[in-house]
């Protein structure tokens, strides 16, 4: 089956019912998203298609429709994306495994919300855990790249 | 000489259906609901079996968040993750965390990962019945202000047709389903409709 995965068509030839994750990181070899749990609850293999979070370790890749954008497609003609540049501004990675997933979702809730609130980032990133504790840094970045620099 | 009303009304229920079926082929006439509270509440109570059981009930609910039971969750909890109607009312979720970043059109076939179907969401906030007795969910889905509405009829063609409907009795790994199935529970609503639709 053909992906676009980052702005490159992808051949894959996979059990349609192999997880999105296991197609990219065993099969394209691009290991930015990461698998934590495998059943959608902490976020860390979460990829956009077309734009919308989805947490990659279980949907079928034969289900997928849409364009595909990881953590390593994120980034143009070199430059970071907003967001991960926010990331590295406030310093929010401890042990950064997490951080993949944080971004991806962070950067769907800008493209929806531009601005926003506290309860706004409560309600979008409550389904990325981060084992750190990194959430206050994790908000001040999402608040940096909406160009509200506030500061953990 | 009391059996003969019984055994009139037992035939008329019997084929009421039939009749009410035979009737809507016919513009003319309306089929008047035949009175038979004892086995209306019977049908009733085979539709609120289903209606009230986990696999419906966790996503018809009235504070905004879904809800989580079965046997590997102990009593019944708030779905993880802040996961809510929607700010929108929609009962697709909030930006950043939709029902569809985890749920998708199949089951997912890992104990305890996010089951799925077509158009994953909440029931809108007129149509909640978590925690409500029988006769409250009963007079609810009677009032077209409250049913989407809807006739009993299409109330029954909505449980029969709809796919995310469907997926209460094809709930996927380590989920109890729903009691019966789609087309039984269909078949209960126009049989209590027959008998004119009681409420206990």
């Amino acid at each position: 089956m053909q992906l676009e995965v980052d702005g490159r068509q992808i051949d894959i030839q996979v059990d349609p019912q192999m997880p999105l994750l296991w197609a990219l990181r065993d099969v394209a070899g691009i290991l930015g998203p990461k698998f934590g749990c495998g059943i959608a609850a902490c976020g860390a293999c979460t990829v956009l298609i077309d734009g919308a979070p989805v947490r990659s370790c279980v949907l079928p890749v034969g289900d997928v429709t849409g364009r595909v954008t990881t953590i390593e497609g994120l980034a143009r003609d070199g430059a970071l994306h907003r967001v991960q540049q926010a990331w590295l501004d406030e310093q929010v990675a401890q042990c950064g495994y997490c951080q993949a997933g944080q971004i991806m979702t962070a950067v769907a809730l800008l493209e929806e919300i531009p601005d926003p609130t506290d309860d706004d980032i409560d309600k979008a990133m409550a389904g990325n855990l981060c084992r750190c504790g990194t959430y206050p840094r994790i908000r001040a970045a999402i608040k940096r790249a909406a160009g509200n620099a506030t500061g953990a | 000489m009391t059996s003969r009303p019984i055994i009139l009304a037992a035939l008329v229920s019997l084929f009421a259906p039939a009749l009410l079926t035979s009737a809507s082929a016919q513009t003319s006439q309306q089929a008047e609901p035949v009175v038979d509270r004892e086995r209306g509440l019977a049908e009733w109570e085979k539709v609120h079996a289903v209606f009230a059981h986990p696999r419906c009930a966790n996503c018809h609910v009235e504070d905004e968040h879904p809800r989580w039971s079965g046997p590997h969750y102990g009593e019944t909890r708030v779905h993880a993750f802040n996961v809510q109607r929607g700010d929108d009312g929609s009962g697709f979720g909030n930006a950043g965390l939709r029902c569809s970043t985890c749920h998708f059109e199949t089951n997912s076939q890992v104990l305890h990962g996010p089951p799925g179907a077509e158009n994953w969401h909440l029931a809108p906030v007129e149509m909640v019945w978590f925690g409500k007795t029988s006769a409250e969910i009963c007079a609810q889905i009677k009032d077209p202000e409250r049913n989407g509405d809807r006739s009993l009829r299409e109330v029954a063609t909505h449980v029969r047709d709809d796919a995310l409907v469907a997926w209460g009795w094809d709930p996927g790994p380590g989920r109890e389903p729903a009691p019966g199935s789609a087309e039984e529970t269909y078949q209960a609503i126009l049989a209590w409709e027959a008998s004119g639709a009681p409420c206990p």
